[in-house]
């Protein structure tokens, strides 16, 4: 038997040991470190593992008035902003995909605009037009502000999913008399559908975790997850309810990560950024 | 997805002109002129030509004046292109080794690095923030680990111009990786033969071959991460120190705590000016892509 056991033994990877070990500890690490301080009673310094773990600062935190207010906040912005984002902008993506019009290049590229400028900046711009609308401090000026940066990604995603359609089984079936609603409703929408659900699923999530247009426009009338976060880090001390806050926080990630790792690694996503 | 590369706005399929794209067009495209255009406009005009006593506007630069011969705005632009500078360079050091190892490994860790690479991607900024509070903060997770081994703490990075550069390569490393990788994958393995054939080295393999072919991605991933560091908020606001500070929280608490919007437009007038090189640059790259 020993005889056939000639294996070719590939070299070990010591490059990529190295690399996974620096990585794990750099960006896996820091992350568990939160998680179990979320799950720790009493922790004091300087015992290198908690004293005591539990739940009870989950019973806690739940039980703040301004925990729950911030949740409802985020969700209804982030439904809002995506529900309006996609009423307006799947219509003009399905018209840049199929429909001739006059100028119709660069108003699809002019989308681009906002991102050759800083994003900071260009807040602080929009917040001077605010002020003289009176939009500083409101709902509705967190919404515009919002939806202004789903713009891109919901309108050049799904030009995408419309422009890979099969137009020939649109047409079989408009030749044996579909009308044009049926042919959407039949052909054209289960076959986009899937790429514009992770488009909308994406605003959901980056509307949910956007921090810097709430903070500047919004606080401390409209109080978002990610801004109740930032004033737990600068103001609270009960180490625990930052960290709790930080697992409730990281949920719609979590399923962003589940559905959108396929597309991330896909070299055309790499693209849509400039690579 | 695959399909997104491939001409995205081909010709469209029907021959006559028909206005009534525009119209579904429209409220998209309006947003981008009120909210994005007109707000850059305004800006421009509004620190520029100043209210006068009597009511009226005229021309003058005093709020650009006053920025230039402040020293504390000063400092703040000094630490932002610093933080700015050396984010960019510790992200091209940390992401090209990686995306190199990627490009050019097929074993299994590869696959696990690549994904770690990725994951920073999913986490948000703030949780970032808190995590690098609890790790690298006073009495923090290393201090904890240095201590149980009878080491002195360490000097915290929290709250000093560290802490934010920290931050924000963390946060950078996903994109880098990707455009960089996305370049990579313009060099042939054809090419890195042929001149492994007559002998060339590593290095120069790296600086003869494979640099001159990535470096339109190296510029990419540069001026993406440019932008984003240039302005950014979240992280220098809850990592960096009170004073100086970055553009970013400087013009928040310019427009939110000392009610002086004119200053605090006039100061993302000059991020602007300062960014605007690399935007120009991005912009184009990522509408080549679109266009076949």
């Amino acid at each position: 038997m020993s005889t056939t056991a000639v294996k070719i033994r590939a070299p070990i990877d010591w490059t990529g040991i190295v690399f996974a070990v620096v990585l794990t500890l750099v960006i896996v690490a820091p992350l568990l470190v939160v998680g179990t301080w979320a799950f720790t009673n009493v922790w004091r310094f300087p015992s290198v593992i908690p004293q005591e773990f539990g739940l009870k600062f989950w019973y806690q935190t739940l039980a703040r008035a301004d925990v729950w207010s911030s949740i409802t906040m985020s969700l209804t912005l982030a439904t809002t902003v995506t529900v309006l984002s996609a009423v307006i902008c799947l219509p003009a993506a399905y018209a840049f995909a199929r429909l001739d019009f006059p100028g119709r290049d660069i108003l699809f590229f002019s989308f681009l605009a906002g991102h050759a400028f800083p994003k900071f900046g260009l807040l602080v711009a929009i917040a001077g037009i605010f002020l003289q609308l009176n939009l500083i401090g409101t709902f509705w000026g967190v919404v515009l502000i919002q939806l202004v940066g789903t713009l891109l990604f919901m309108i050049w995603i799904p030009v995408a999913a419309f422009q890979s359609v099969d137009r020939k089984m649109e047409e079989a079936a408009r030749d044996v008399g579909a009308s044009p609603f049926r042919v959407f409703w039949s052909i054209t929408l289960p076959q986009a559908g899937p790429t514009i659900a992770a488009a909308i699923l994406l605003s959901f999530v980056g509307t949910f975790y956007e921090t810097e247009g709430a903070w500047l426009i919004g606080a401390p009338q409209v109080r978002t997850l990610p801004v109740l976060m930032i004033s737990f880090i600068n103001n609270q001390p009960v180490i625990q309810y930052g960290a709790v806050l930080s697992v409730l926080l990281w949920v719609p990630s979590f399923i962003a990560l589940l559905f959108a790792r396929r597309v991330v690694n896909s070299g055309s996503f790499a693209k849509g950024f400039g690579a | 997805m695959t399909s997104t590369e491939a001409g995205a706005l081909a010709p469209a399929p029907t021959q006559r002109k028909r206005p009534i794209g525009l119209l579904l067009v429209a409220v998209p495209v309006l947003l981008v002129l009120w909210l994005i255009i007109w707000p850059i406009i305004s800006a421009v005009i509004q620190t520029l030509w100043l209210p006068t006593p009597d009511g009226g506007r005229t021309f003058s630069a005093e709020s650009y004046e006053f920025f230039v011969s402040d020293p504390y705005s000063r400092a703040n632009l000094a630490i932002t292109l610093w933080t700015t500078g050396v984010c960019a360079v510790l992200l091209l050091v940390i992401c090209l080794p990686i995306a190199l190892y990627l490009r050019f490994s097929n074993s299994k860790i590869a696959a696990y690095v690549q994904g770690l690479a990725i994951f920073p991607m999913f986490v948000p900024s703030i949780i970032l923030s808190f995590a690098f509070i609890r790790v690298l903060g006073p009495n923090g997770t290393v201090d904890l680990l240095l201590n149980s081994v009878g080491l002195p703490k360490i000097k915290s990075p929290y709250l000093t111009p560290w802490g934010p550069v920290i931050g924000l390569v963390w946060d950078n490393i996903p994109l880098t990786v990707l455009i960089l990788l996305s370049g990579l994958g313009n060099v042939s393995n054809q090419a890195i033969e042929a001149a492994r054939d007559v002998g060339a080295g590593r290095f120069a393999l790296l600086w003869h071959i494979i640099l001159p072919r990535i470096s339109n991605s190296i510029l990419v991933a540069i001026s993406f991460a440019v932008l984003g560091i240039f302005s950014a908020f979240t992280l220098p606001y809850v990592l960096g120190p009170a004073a100086p500070e970055m553009m970013g929280p400087f013009m928040q608490r310019t427009f939110r705590d000392l009610f002086d919007p004119t200053n605090a437009i006039t100061q993302a007038v000059i991020t602007f000016g300062f960014c605007i090189v690399f935007g120009l640059f991005y912009v184009r790259s990522v509408a080549k892509n679109r266009t076949p």
